[in-house]
């Protein structure tokens, strides 16, 4: 049981499943990292994500990963409008820390119910020509549908970094939640900035949603299960670095992915709030903090 | 309009002034400015002299944006051409070619000091001319190029003060506000900050306006300046001779 094989498979496995892990917490390090908006529906916005790539994977055979990336244009002004509605009830008046958590907390659910209502509970799937099919390299076998959001959610990564650190736009992103005032100072509006910020967050929710069902089948209430993981991944990575972010989901995935192959899938859940736990006791700052 | 920031030589037309007539204000129900008039004229240096809590900064703040004034007219004259500052909001203000070094500094602490920087020239008509001012806030502060890669939080309050000046001026300024550049640092720092304003100044044919509690330092930069006591302007004086002459400035800087 205990074969180099048998680890370098579990390995693999781990790193392809970490570089969707890193997409889909890519988004929550831009607002809860960088902005300090504690999104606590990510995930909500990732299954809503998987359910639009789903209806027109059925109904028109759209390729899922074409799918994300399209809707990911109208999924960014939806993440504008939520942003506007947080700000004018909650951040504007300093109301942000309890209320605004039970506000996205309530989104979860509301995007949860809407979907259960829609689609059932049903596990739903999608069509596409990589899923199903695999690839080996030696004795390692490397599936597509785990291949594919690898490939994606690294991309993903790696734009958002220079966007971040090599734009204009990017580095007061990096500044408004240091100081709101002296991004004011510097000639730049803030509300803009945390707006335009946090859209961008919702649309690559709803990229790694797409992502998530060539994976595999998704339910609603799937996303419960995500919200460890991407919180895990944004702490671990450290707060607001795209590296970190990669670095913590393949951290994230190969841990799993050992733990699910020596003591079983049930126990993997727990891998992310472990590793949740001792990052804030040992290094709060996280692996790439600042 | 004018497609060219560089700034060979300043032509009559490029003037640029601060006029701030009869304004109060303050903090809510805190009345902290009484109806106060000062001019700062293109290309001076105006000191305003003042110890704690007399409203050095809130008249700061006031013409920054950050405060609202309750009465009175704040006016930026540029190119001859009068722009009114009130409802303006502090974003609007720097767009307009005003750049503020703030009490406190208000760095990025988790950026580093080129981060920082870069920062600065955020807005459109400072971007143009990024480069040429990155390398010449290098060469007036080479500890900031020694510097450029560290988090700006980690560096001490000398350093971070210069690398606040630096950051103000990225942003391609015509009018320099500074807000007590000499709070929490050491003397010998104080003199060597305030130098480098100076000349700053001079290379960017800046107009200054700078807060300052301490005299001794202020003088050796200010044209003229003005002594605020509870939110009035209790003396203007016309150079820094009469400045120093003034039974205020003997009382509480001079030790008299």
């Amino acid at each position: 049981m205990f074969s180099i094989e048998f680890l370098l498979n579990a390995l693999v496995a781990g790193i392809l499943l970490g570089g969707f892990y890193a997409a889909m917490s890519a988004g929550l390090s831009l607002s809860f990292g960088l902005l300090d908006v504690v999104n606590i529906a990510h995930p909500a916005f990732i299954i809503f994500g998987s359910y639009l790539t789903y209806y027109v994977n059925e109904h028109f055979g759209f390729d899922p990963i074409l799918a994300g990336l399209v809707f990911a244009v109208p999924s960014y002004f939806l993440g504008v409008a939520v942003y506007k509605i947080y700000y004018n009830s909650f951040e504007k008046t300093g109301a942000e820390s309890l209320r605004g958590l039970v506000f996205f907390f309530g989104l979860f659910f509301l995007i949860e119910v809407i979907l259960i209502i829609t689609y059932g509970v049903d596990y739903r799937l999608v069509r596409a020509f990589y899923i199903g099919k695999s690839t080996s390299i030696g004795s390692v076998g490397i599936a597509y549908r785990l291949f594919v959001p690898f490939l994606v959610g690294g991309i993903l990564a790696a734009v958002l970094y220079l966007f971040l650190t090599k734009t204009f736009f990017g580095r007061a992103i990096m500044g408004v939640a240091q100081d709101s005032l002296a991004v004011q100072l510097m000639g730049v509006d803030p509300i803009r900035i945390k707006t335009v910020a946090f859209g961008i967050g919702i649309a690559t929710a709803v990229i790694a949603g797409s992502l998530l069902i060539i994976i595999g089948p998704v339910e609603p209430t799937i996303g419960r299960e995500y919200i460890g993981r991407v919180f895990a991944v944004t702490v671990l990575g450290g707060l607001g670095s795209m590296t970190g972010t990669l670095v913590g989901g393949l951290i994230l995935g190969v841990a799993e992915s050992f733990t699910s192959s020596f003591f079983g899938p049930s126990w993997a859940l727990a891998v992310s709030f472990g590793i949740l736990l001792i990052c804030l006791a040992v290094r709060p700052s996280g692996l790439f903090g600042r | 309009m004018r497609s060219s920031t560089t700034r060979t030589w300043k032509g009559p037309t490029l003037a640029h002034s601060i006029v701030v007539d009869n304004v109060s204000a303050g903090y809510g129900a805190v009345r902290v400015l009484h109806g106060v008039s000062i001019q700062v004229n293109d290309g001076e240096t105006v000191v305003l002299l003042g110890t704690n809590g007399n409203g050095k900064s809130t008249l700061i703040k006031c013409i920054m944006g950050i405060i609202q004034p309750d009465e009175g007219e704040i006016y930026l004259e540029a190119d001859g051409e009068r722009i009114n500052l009130a409802g303006k909001n502090p974003e609007e203000i720097v767009n307009l070619g005003v750049a503020l070094v703030p009490e406190g500094r208000r760095l990025f602490p988790r950026l580093t000091v080129e981060e920082n920087l870069l920062l600065g020239a955020y807005r459109e008509e400072a971007r143009r001319g990024i480069d040429r001012n990155i390398a010449f806030a290098f060469e007036a502060f080479p500890v900031l190029a020694e510097r450029k890669n560290q988090l700006a939080g980690s560096m001490s309050g000398g350093e971070q003060q210069m690398l606040a000046v630096a950051r103000a001026l990225m942003s391609a300024p015509k009018v320099l506000l500074v807000d007590e550049p000499s709070v929490g640092l050491a003397p010998i720092l104080v003199s060597r900050v305030i130098a480098k304003i100076r000349e700053l100044k001079e290379e960017y044919q800046l107009t200054v306006l700078m807060a300052e509690q301490n005299f001794n330092q202020a003088v050796k930069i200010a044209d003229r300046g003005y002594i605020i006591v509870h939110g009035e302007i209790a003396f203007a004086g016309e150079d820094t001779e009469a400045l120093a002459g003034h039974e205020l400035v003997k009382k509480y800087y001079l030790g008299a």
